[in-house]
């Protein structure tokens, strides 16, 4: 993170405090400022009460009864958004939580991610609490505030003298109080401060709390409604036939038979293939069935996975552009006792979320509402209106809680949401726009495949004096680093590659002389995306792989041999001390094995220990699996465990099973009996330590995949001595046996 | 036209014979709480009871559903042993993105109210067919056996 970003930050928080646009008091009514009065659902945990509503900024409706319902700019995708971002606000607020709810904010400016330089709404890269921290304690400060000079000015007391606990201002010397909502509607008229004073974080009473989820209710009585639920008067329901290779296009489309099937009402052909619209669901897939196309395919991708491998493996040959470059290389190199080198290759993956791709449109002609699941709404909004040749403003977007993300609904292209507006303007009606599994797992935009070359040059001694990491894969993260991008360029630079790519693996170790480079390959015809934890998964398996490959061949013990590289590194090294004293790391009997790896990843550092047995036919036996993190400020601590937790067996998933094969550009997966994914049956004892901080909140959502791989690998190396070279487990014999925790 | 008892309630449908059980709850019953998630009985998403048995809904078509007692998590909450596993599941922070839950809630209400006392073994057995992506499952595992131990 560049120093002249964060000073940035820091200006727009102000300056849009300052300009009045963050907090404007509109007293009376609770459609006022941000509501979603479309929405046909009701708000998320019981929403606004009956009792008379106040919007006392354009974040939050304070009810009379002391209701407070609280607008998230971040999208829901499982990591707990809704009841973490409100948690920040309700502190600094000093809300009673118990009276706290809140849902998904409109799709507008006031509620972008200040990390993504307040451009967007975008819930990718473990950005949501780093983003918006700062913001949403402004927000809840300024509020607070407002609510005790309306006391003050009730009581004709001057404001310090009052406190305010749990959703009540009191007067001590006079022994009064009120209730903040007895104070909403004064305090909405009261003018919004501008610098608000924020807590000390040893007087947090529900930042650092493990409250339960605001969503858990819902979630496990059927009434959470997600995208795919959505229901609005006549809708109609399409499927989409696409083209067996991806970026075909309909040549000729005979109808006849889909639309002889009950149901059936129309068939549109759109750019990305052919929709049949109909009643339902089930009669739309049976006209999909039905419907016979010939494709175009001409200009099609013919991405094949073995040529892939190939085309990647010959460029690690060739140097590609610096990221890094620390020291002389060449001259290490030369001084060197040893060099070795290693080649690793990793396949694409889909994201296969539990909940299939779906976008309901309701397009009238003049104005539309959408409704879907989406970590990336405001693209997704403006490919909205160029496509339906709207202003922003006619479009309402309705961001749904997803059933799962992991970057495949934050994709800077808006596939679905392009396809679904298509379809919608084709057929002018209510319309929900269905993906079934295998059109979700064969629809591309899958983490890329990517091939890795790291070497290593050591003294006499094994001590590592140079390091080189070369990254072959398609690049899909420079948009993630817009905020970079716009600093240099004010600055008439031209943004260092490091900051504009995920590629610079963030290797810790104390090494006076590295080079990274990378070929940035571009496939336009292989639509590729960010997969939790995006390239760190490949590049961090390969690094940490690689040097538990040195300290074995020179006895040293996995553990101290990074401990040793880690001096002046104080956070690595207590997680690194953490997860080796939780595992009992070294000490283990019975034929178990243990594997060692480490990761500081967006200002959040983990290690992680795996634990596990293999039988002489590769049969793995996972025993337990250590994690240690420091996440600076955990707000929910449970949430934030719950999140590593996930993210192991995400990560486990990955790296048994995780592979999408393309032959001449056809797709040979389709659903989860061929593209598997860890069941209860395999996953062992998983523990999960957090270290205290009071450091600036750091991500959590994609912190305990990296590691995790190369943990596993390492124990495998630990046990048979068998060097991982690639993923998934499962191509080189490996299975998961059946795990019974005591 | 087929009718099915669902929840305790008869519902008379007009649909296709080989329509499945899982769409007509969702898009004809509105009753959506049974998710789709793969359309092969691979997930477990779906999952109801039908004469208290776990089902994957995805692939029981309405004409095999018809003289059915069919539930759904819309009334699983009406069972003890229902509700003692949603409470535990909001305790124990179970649910991540929470598409899974619904049929996760269902396999455990089964298998709890067939086994009051499920081993590892049994758990694996009864949830193994219920995918969760967000890996829930030391979760449910720990709340499953956190009914059993205090409260059954």
């Amino acid at each position: 993170m560049s120093t002249s970003g964060y000073t940035r930050r820091q200006f727009l928080r102000v300056s849009a405090l300052a300009g009045g646009g963050l907090l404007v008091a509109c007293g009376g009514g609770g459609g006022g400022g941000g509501s979603n009065p479309n929405n046909p659902q009701p708000p998320g945990n019981g929403g606004p009460s009956d009792a008379e509503q106040f919007t006392v900024s354009e974040f939050m409706r304070i009810g009379s009864d002391g209701r407070i319902h609280i607008l998230v700019g971040a999208s829901e995708i499982g990591q707990g958004a809704l009841t973490s971002m409100p948690m920040i606000v309700a502190e600094e607020l000093d809300a009673d939580w118990d009276l706290v709810t809140a849902e998904h904010s409109p799709v507008a400016a006031r509620f972008n991610n200040p990390y993504f330089g307040g451009l967007l709404q975008f819930t990718v890269a473990s950005a949501t609490t780093r983003g918006y921290f700062d913001n949403q304690r402004q927000v809840g400060a300024a509020v607070r505030q407002m609510l005790v000079n309306a006391a003050a000015e009730r009581w004709e007391v001057p404001a310090d003298s009052l406190r305010t606990e749990r959703g009540v201002v009191y007067d001590d010397l006079n022994g009064r109080s009120a209730s903040y909502g007895e104070l909403a509607e004064s305090a909405a008229n009261q003018p919004v401060p501008s610098n608000p004073p924020l807590k000390d974080p040893a007087s947090y009473r529900i930042i650092g709390q493990s409250k339960q989820r605001k969503d858990a209710a819902e979630k496990v009585n059927g009434s959470h409604i997600y995208g795919i639920d959505v229901d609005i008067p006549d809708m109609l329901t399409a499927v989409i036939a696409r083209p067996p290779r991806f970026f075909g296009q309909a040549l000729s489309v005979d109808s006849n038979a889909a639309m002889a099937v009950p149901g059936v009402r129309e068939v549109h052909t759109i750019p990305s293939g052919v929709a049949v619209v109909a009643d339902d669901y089930w009669s739309a897939e049976k006209g999909r069935q039905a419907l016979e196309v010939s494709w175009n395919e001409l200009l099609a991708g013919r991405t094949d996975s073995n040529d892939t491998r190939g085309e990647y493996s010959f460029k690690l040959n060739l140097p590609g552009l610096p990221i890094r470059v620390d020291g002389l290389v060449p001259v290490a190199q030369l001084a060197a006792a040893e060099n070795r080198s290693a080649d690793y290759f990793f396949p694409f993956q889909a994201h296969a979320a539990m909940e299939p791709l779906n976008v309901t449109v309701d397009y009238t002609g003049s104005k539309a509402d959408i409704w879907t699941g989406s970590q990336s709404p405001t693209l997704d909004k403006t490919f909205a209106s160029l496509i339906l040749g709207l202003l922003p403003n006619q479009i309402t977007f309705h961001t749904m809680s997803s059933g799962g993300g992991f970057g495949r609904r934050g994709n800077p292209l808006a596939d679905y949401v392009r396809d679904a507006c298509h379809v919608a303007k084709a057929t002018q009606k209510p319309v929900k726009v269905m993906w079934t599994r295998e059109d979700d797992m064969k629809g591309g935009y899958y983490r890329p495949a990517a091939a890795v070359r790291v070497g290593a040059s050591m003294d006499n001694q094994g001590n590592i004096t140079a390091w080189t990491h070369r990254a072959v894969t398609q690049d899909v993260t420079a948009a993630l680093y817009a905020e970079e991008l716009l600093d240099t360029l004010a600055e008439g630079q031209l943004p260092p590659l490091k900051e504009l790519t995920d590629l610079e693996t963030g290797m810790p170790y104390d090494i006076d002389n590295v080079l990274m480079d990378a070929h940035l390959t571009l496939k336009p015809q292989m639509p590729s995306l960010w997969m939790r934890s995006v390239n760190k998964f490949t590049d961090v398996f390969a690094q940490e792989t690689f040097i538990d490959d040195i300290a074995v061949s020179y006895s040293r013990d996995p553990y101290q041999y990074r401990r040793g590289m880690l001096a002046g590194k104080p956070r690595l090294l207590a997680v690194l001390d953490a997860a080796a004293q939780a595992s009992n790391w070294g000490s283990t009997g019975g034929g178990r094995s243990q594997g060692i790896a480490v990761l500081n990843h967006w200002m959040s550092y983990v290690a992680q220990v795996v634990e596990l047995s293999v039988s002489d036919d590769k049969v793995i036996t996972l025993h337990r699996i250590v994690s240690a993190i420091d996440v600076g400020t955990a707000i929910n601590p449970d949430l934030v465990v719950a999140q590593v937790e996930s993210a192991v067996i995400f990560a486990l998933t990955s790296v048994f099973y995780g592979e999408i094969e393309l032959q001449d550009g056809v797709v040979q997966q389709s659903n989860f009996d061929d593209y598997k994914m860890l069941r209860m049956f395999q996953v062992p004892q998983i523990d999960t330590v957090v270290l205290p901080s009071n450091e600036s909140p750091g991500g959590v959502g994609e912190l305990g995949v990296p590691a995790l791989g190369p943990a596993l690998a390492n124990a495998i190396f630990a046990a048979t001595g068998e060097k991982i070279r690639e993923l998934p487990l499962k191509n080189l014999g490996y299975t998961l046996a059946e795990q019974h925790p005591a | 036209m087929f009718t099915i008892r669902v929840n305790g309630e008869d519902h008379t449908v007009d649909v296709p014979e080989d329509k499945p059980l899982l769409w007509v709850l969702r898009e004809d019953l509105k009753l959506t709480g049974s998710k789709y998630g793969c359309g092969q009985a691979l997930c477990g998403a779906c999952t109801v009871h039908v004469d208290d048995q776990p089902t994957r809904s995805c692939v029981m078509p309405i004409s095999a559903a018809e003289g059915h007692n069919i539930t759904t998590v819309e009334a699983i909450d009406q069972q003890q042993i229902g509700r003692l596993v949603q409470q535990a599941w909001q305790e124990l922070n179970v649910p991540q993105c929470g598409y899974c839950q619904s049929g996760q809630v269902m396999a455990a209400t089964a298998l709890l109210t067939e086994n009051r006392s499920p081993s590892d073994r049994d758990i694996d057995e009864a949830m193994s067919g219920n995918i969760c992506r967000c890996g829930t499952y030391a979760r449910i595992r720990k709340a499953i056996h956190k009914i059993a131990d205090e409260q059954l």
